[in-house]
């Protein structure tokens, strides 16, 4: 455990002294203060446009922090050939991994924290800008939001390290957990509308197969987004809680096993 | 360090260009973009699946591309075309596609294709999905019962949306007696005013203050026009053929000015209408 730690430590460290996560925040700033001019061209729903904005850019900087720095703390050791120093410690090559995957998920924490306080800024201002009684708003959910904004980034986290324990360099990395990010958010909606037949388009039973495999491989990323929630005050259960973070949990194991598996096998060249 | 200097005047050179051809460039594009029309609006099937999470910013963005669209025409003091109108109720529906609980498409959507465009039953479309969703907010099936009132002389169905709106909280205490009264046929302009009052109150947005506020302008000058035939047929015993007849008789001092710009008359089964026919 203390392996663990360690290594988790040192990759977080080394990704917070990044020079990207300045650029990052930069661009998370500029938003949040965009939002506030943003809103003001609206009409009503004054503050569900603040949310909208504020939580995307939560979301949005926690992507890229973990697509440019998460996928690059992977790719260091093995580009600058560092690994041998670690790989001939007393570290498992699991625990390595999962020290890495937990620095990265410390780093997407601390980013998620801080913004999603910051996010709020735009949104007490929106309120006191105007607050159309109509309107429903809770603190509770939108928090909820911005911890769901963590989890997903934690799922995203799991998948780059799956694809960094294989692939031979970072940038490939980078692509296919790209992919499979994009893939995530929409496979709930293409399986969805294949579902309802609305369009009266033939589909051919191939390709239903195909995207009910996706949806089953991929990460469900609409299950942790709760934006829209967040934006209109809507309740949520407790049985979504209860399900939708044992399946993360339950992914992120899955992911890390297959990870391990792969990453023990590696021969370094 | 001879090239310093040469070196700034190429920087300033530079910059200096690119202001005067970006100033250049807005022109051009405003041309372009005039040409170009209001455009296409993305299937929100196809939209949903490309937004990926950031379904509720493209909401915002689809809304207030065809908001600032129509708010330009109307600076300009242009006509919206008639397939124009056809893109602001699909661009409106695609966002609240992508996020069913936004109130400003459906509310800007629902205003402006009523009562500017004349098409009600886009409208009521609109107001019927807000309904569906927003099943919190008392004033989506108040603007609904007001439509069919008011655009479809349908009293039943206004009377039934009313209720429902009365059984929503926050409502308020004036929907089931406005409910009762739509029964009574008689009342339609009384009723219209009441409704438009209430519709103010609720109402910051300037230009639709000024829609409403006009409207309400010209009922009354409606109401008070019915009233005095009323009473010219209570002294009488007969309809005044027009309305100078009323202003002869002394029955009223001045004829009331259309806000619409058209001309007060009577009509010939007695009721009050107007040249502009208030459009």
């Amino acid at each position: 455990m203390t392996a663990v730690w360690s290594v988790a430590l040192i990759t977080f460290k080394e990704g917070i002294k990044s020079r990207v996560i300045f650029g990052i925040f930069i661009i998370a700033l500029l938003l949040f203060a965009a939002t506030t001019v943003v809103i003001t061209l609206f009409m009503r729903d004054i503050v569900k446009v603040a949310i909208d904005l504020s939580l995307s850019t939560v979301s949005f900087a926690g992507l890229l922090t973990l697509l440019f720095i998460g996928v690059n703390l992977f790719g260091k050791d093995l580009d600058k050939r560092t690994i041998y120093m670690v790989i001939s410690r007393p570290v498992s090559r699991s625990q390595y991994l999962i020290g890495k995957f937990s620095g990265i998920v410390l780093l997407s924490f601390v980013i998620v924290a801080f913004l999603g306080i910051l996010s709020a800024m735009p949104v007490v201002l929106s309120k006191r800008f105007y607050y159309y009684p109509e309107a429903r708003f809770d603190w509770w959910i939108y928090f909820i939001a911005v911890i769901y904004i963590f989890i997903k980034l934690a799922v995203v986290s799991s998948i780059i390290t799956l694809f960094a324990s294989f692939t031979s360099n970072s940038f490939i990395a980078l692509v296919l957990s790209l992919v499979a990010y994009i893939i995530g958010q929409s496979t709930e909606s293409v399986r969805g509308l294949l579902a309802s037949q609305v369009e009266k388009i033939e589909v051919s039973p191939i390709l239903s197969y195909m995207v009910e495999i996706a949806y089953y491989v991929f990460p469900n990323m609409s299950a942790f987004d709760l934006k829209m929630q967040a934006a209109h005050g809507l309740k949520i259960g407790p049985d979504y809680f209860i399900w939708t973070i044992l399946y993360a949990i339950f992914y992120i194991i899955a992911t890390l096993a297959i990870g391990t598996l792969a990453f023990r096998r590696r021969e370094f060249p | 360090m001879r090239s310093l200097p040469i070196t700034i005047f190429i920087i300033l050179f530079a910059v200096i260009g690119n202001v005067v051809a970006i100033a250049m460039v807005s022109v051009e594009r405003e041309v372009l973009r005039e040409k170009e029309g209001a455009g296409l609006v993305i299937p929100s099937a196809i939209a949903k699946v490309a937004a990926l999470e950031f379904k509720g910013i493209l909401a915002d963005i689809i809304f207030s591309r065809a908001m600032t669209y129509y708010g330009g025409k109307a600076i300009r003091g242009e006509k919206v075309l008639e397939g124009e109108w056809k893109w602001i109720y699909e661009s409106m529906d695609v966002a609240t596609d992508l996020d069913p609980y936004f109130l400003d498409p459906y509310y800007f959507g629902a205003m402006n294709l009523a009562w500017e465009a004349n098409k009600v039953k886009e409208a009521n479309a609109l107001l019927e999905k807000a309904s569906q969703y927003r099943d919190w907010d008392w004033t989506i099936p108040f603007y609904l019962g007001f439509n069919h009132f008011y655009f479809f002389q349908d009293n039943e169905k206004a009377a039934f949306y009313l209720m429902e709106a009365a059984k929503r909280p926050g409502s308020i205490n004036l929907l089931p007696t406005l409910a009762a009264r739509l029964s009574y046929q008689g009342k339609k302009t009384e009723n219209a005013i009441i409704f438009l009052q209430e519709m103010l109150k609720k109402t910051e947005d300037k230009n639709v203050r000024w829609i409403y506020e006009r409207r309400l302008t010209a009922l009354k000058a409606i109401l008070f026009l019915e009233r005095a035939v009323a009473a010219y047929q209570d002294r009488f015993k007969k309809q005044p053929q027009n309305i100078d007849e009323l202003l002869a008789k002394g029955i009223i001092k001045t004829i009331p000015k259309d806000p619409y710009g058209g001309n007060f008359y009577i009509d010939k089964d007695g009721t009050i209408k107007t040249t502009s026919e208030l459009r």
